[in-house]
């Protein structure tokens, strides 16, 4: 007796009671809210600078979209960033140009690295990805603070053009001009989404969902799991290292306890989003609509014009609110479903 | 020719011998019959010989080569395929995904997704047409799914194809479908093993049987030279040289209702059924599958909140709207699907037996683990359950076995209505037979009540005194005593199904 498989299934119907509309009509209703609390809020500059203020949480909670649909997760996600984003502004010199070269390579490295130790530990060791993560992100931490023990570091002019075309010497002037239109946030992100795009038409991309539905039958498929699951961790460093890029063209400088905050908001960010926790459902578009409600979470807070006591106990009720509807959304077409029976 | 040759095959899991002594032999185009009582290592053999278990000794020859199957990758490379009883399937993934998976073609680097799904609709044509393949699993009934966990064991082209007891979720119309193409494969040239429980099946489709009893084969019959000799099997089977049958009783039952149902309705599922049931009565719930009686076993258990009906019991009015409501009432459901809804697998069986005690009767503050551990011993010994102590976990059991265990949960409580959903399902002759005497013993014992639901109409008619037959969730016959026959069951199951035909 399936529930679920009476759903009607045509046309409008089938709109309505797909799990992803849920969040979007939290999206949708955020962004009025919103609009209507900050009367300038689409107007070009409000919206470039709102996307660049998006942008950190957008690039890791796509990331954390591909480990949590191949039956992972990752807690190390804040500070392998900010790892990333030491070695990066602590090789630059700011007047030597070549030395950004070195630090990509580097930084490039060690994302591997993490990717590849994450998800070692939960691919091939088969650690809880919760304990896995966790133990390393006290790793990236350490070896983050050993890199740069204060914050500071610097920064290549040309690595700006990951946070703005125009704020490069020697950029051509049509860059510039698209640059002022089209922010480099928006060119990563959308970079992400194509990465995503093309990984998810490959097998990697579909075992990745097999390997989250259920590890042990995909096994008896025969698909390699460890090896599934390490990828998956790879592309999420991959996405680490584009916020990470960010960050250092935005601040020129690198800290290591940038992240920490990031790591549970951007999971937070996925599960409003719709990304079950348990693996096999999901994709990194969705992830991209629960980090922006997440931020827009936020700026409706600020702009409520609330206590400082009281913002972080109200966000929290609001992502609570966010999760909690899409639950009561899916319970209630069931019902509907149930009645609508013949 | 011989295609597989497995010979003496030895697996053990922890000190318990799954397997002692294992051969089978497969020639090409024939169709072998694996069969055995629940545990006598059928299912180890089949995995071993696809690779999901690696055999402690004992070598396997195939196409005339000795192979070991390291993993399931290696045997499907070799052509091996297996559609697994507990189904491989991945719920998150569509129909079609989960046919071409690990076996996708790609142009160079990305998926030919057109392919695939022309490919599986090709093969689910036969046995479901017009079905839709861009479901996810999860929304498919289990009929279905079974279908398609053959019909990604089919896709993989196989050389061997195991099917390991692919008729027990399906339906008469599924498994003649299914025996069509299993020959229309065997003229091909494709080998098979195929494990039933249901003899008659076996004896219809397979060229020859490898019996097992306890971990190795005692017997192999060849129809091709051998009469198909249906007894000689299950002597095989049971290990004993006798068969009992179920010798039926017409026993009395006193005019006194137990339990009566009124208007119950839910959804689409239950449309308006009212029935009683009478104190000491074995009450059949029949029909073709899926006409709601799980769905019945379910309410009845307090699972559907939504459910609308009056449930009078002893002169009682009562409220089923939660599974706690009717164990506090003495009604207990033994679910259908055992390893999900009523265990829980990686617990021990002590633990099983006990918790519901725990949770709904009063507890000291400190549980006295030794008593009860004792208890617990006089449970598992009354059900005779198979076990080297009570501290192994419930998965380490065969299916016979793990459903004792979800019997005797209750049977530290005072039951008033045992519903049974199906409890047979998946358990061999000798364990059923088992189970149903210790029911008979317990309602005469206990003067209580039971609903059965089977889809096996041979237990309706051995064990009940009544059955009510259900079709499109309303109760559309009735029959006693001796009037429950095979062909009363059927005639009356297919008869709505005839009016209705003739009335659209």
């Amino acid at each position: 007796m399936n529930i679920r498989a009476n759903i009607k299934t045509n046309g409008f119907g089938k709109l309505f009671s797909r799990q992803e509309s849920a969040p979007i009509v939290i999206f949708i209703a955020m962004i009025i809210i919103v609009a209507s609390i900050q009367s300038n809020f689409f107007t070009p500059s409000s919206l470039k600078n709102s996307l660049n203020s998006f942008a950190p949480l957008i690039l890791m909670a796509m990331g954390q979209a591909i480990v949590l649909v191949s039956g992972g997760l990752d807690l190390s996600s804040g500070t392998s960033m900010a790892l990333m984003l030491c070695v990066l502004t602590r090789i630059m010199k700011k007047d030597d140009p070549v030395t950004g070269v070195w630090a990509l390579l580097v930084a490039l490295g060690v994302m591997l690295g993490i990717g590849l130790l994450n998800g070692a530990a939960v691919g091939y060791l088969k650690l809880p990805p919760i304990i896995a993560t966790f133990a390393t992100s006290y790793i990236w931490f350490g070896i983050a603070l050993f890199v740069t023990p204060t914050p500071g570091g610097e920064s290549v002019n040309w690595m700006r053009a990951f946070f703005d075309f125009n704020a490069v010497n020697n950029m051509p002037d049509w860059l510039k001009a698209f640059g002022a239109v089209v922010p480099t946030s928006v060119l990563l992100i959308l970079a992400g989404c194509v990465v995503w795009y093309i990984v998810s038409r490959t097998k990697t991309g579909r075992y990745m969902y097999a390997v989250g539905s259920n590890r042990v039958t995909a096994y008896q498929s025969g698909i390699k799991t460890a090896k599934i699951q390490t990828t998956a961790y790879i592309l999420n460093s991959f996405f680490l290292l584009l916020c990470a890029l960010f960050f250092t063209a935005q601040n020129q400088a690198g800290s290591a306890r940038i992240g920490d905050p990031l790591t549970l908001q951007c999971i937070a960010a996925a599960v409003v989003g719709g990304i079950a926790l348990n693996g096999g459902r999901g994709n990194v578009f969705l992830a991209i609509i629960g980090a922006v409600i997440m931020s827009l979470v936020g700026k409706i807070i600020f702009f409520a014009n609330m206590p400082d006591a009281y913002q972080t106990l109200v966000s929290g009720v609001i992502i609570i609110i966010a999760i909690a509807s899409s639950a009561v959304y899916s319970t209630l077409n069931e019902r509907a479903a149930l009645r609508g029976g013949k | 020719m011989v295609l597989l040759e497995a010979k003496n095959i030895k697996k053990h899991f922890g000190g318990v011998a799954a397997l002692s002594d294992g051969n089978i032999t497969c020639k090409k185009g024939k169709i072998t019959g694996l069969l055995g009582a629940n545990g006598s290592g059928k299912s180890t053999l089949s995995k071993i010989v696809t690779g999901v278990y690696l055999a402690d000794s004992g070598t396997i020859t195939y196409n005339g080569e000795k192979v070991c199957f390291r993993n399931p990758i290696d045997a499907k490379r070799a052509g091996i395929s297996m559609a697994f009883q507990n189904l491989s399937l991945l719920p998150h993934l569509t129909v079609w995904q989960n046919i071409v998976l690990s076996f996708e073609k790609t142009n160079r680097f990305f998926l030919n997704n057109k392919d695939a799904k022309e490919l599986s609709q090709d093969i689910l044509d036969k046995f479901l047409p017009n079905f839709d393949i861009s479901r996810t699993i999860g929304q498919l009934d289990p009929s279905e799914k079974q279908l398609v966990e053959i019909a990604k064991a089919i896709s993989e082209d196989p050389q061997l194809l195991i099917l390991d007891e692919p008729t027990a979720a399906l339906e008469q119309v599924q498994v003649n479908a299914l025996f069509k193409y299993m020959r229309d494969l065997a003229s091909k040239g494709v080998s098979m093993i195929f494990t039933s429980h249901r003899l008659w099946e076996v004896l219809e489709i397979c060229d020859d049987v490898v019996i097992f009893r306890n971990g190795k084969n005692v017997g192999e019959l060849d129809f091709c030279m051998n009469e198909k000799c249906p007894d000689d099997i299950v002597k095989l089977i049971t290990g004993e040289t006798e068969t009992i049958h179920h010798i039926k009783t017409y026993r009395d039952i006193a005019d006194e209702p137990m339990l009566r149902i009124q208007n119950l309705k839910y959804g689409k599922f239950l449309k308006s059924v009212s029935f009683e049931l009478k104190k000491g009565e074995i009450l059949g719930i029949g029909g073709l599958q899926g006409q709601g009686q799980n769905e019945l076993m379910l309410a009845l258990a307090g699972n559907y909140r939504e459910a609308k009906g009056d449930f009078i019991l002893k002169e009682k009015k009562i409220n089923l709207t939660k599974p706690a409501n009717a164990i506090r009432c003495g009604m207990f459901l033994v679910p259908g699907d055992r390893q999900v809804e009523g265990l829980m697998l990686k617990d021990s069986i002590y633990t099983n037996i006990i918790f519901p005690k725990l949770a709904f009767k009063k507890q000291p503050f400190f549980t006295p683990i030794k008593k009860y551990k004792e208890e617990c011993q006089g449970i598992v010994e009354k059900l005779a359950i198979k076990t080297e102590s009570i501290d192994k976990t419930v998965d380490t059991l065969s299916g016979g076995n793990q459903q004792k265990v979800v019997v005797g949960k209750w049977l530290n409580f005072d039951t008033n209505v045992l519903l049974l959903a199906d409890p047979a399902k998946g358990v061999d002759v000798g364990a059923k037979r088992d189970l149903y005497a210790f029911i008979i013993k317990m309602v005469e014992e206990n003067n209580m009540s039971v609903i059965l639901y089977a889809s096996d109409n041979e237990e309706l008619i051995s064990y009940c005194d009544r059955v009510l037959i259900m079709y499109e969730g309303r109760i559309v016959g009735e029959l006693s005593g001796g009037d429950i026959t095979e062909e009363s069951i059927i005639s009356m199951s297919m008869q709505v199904d005839v009016r209705n035909g003739e009335g659209a």
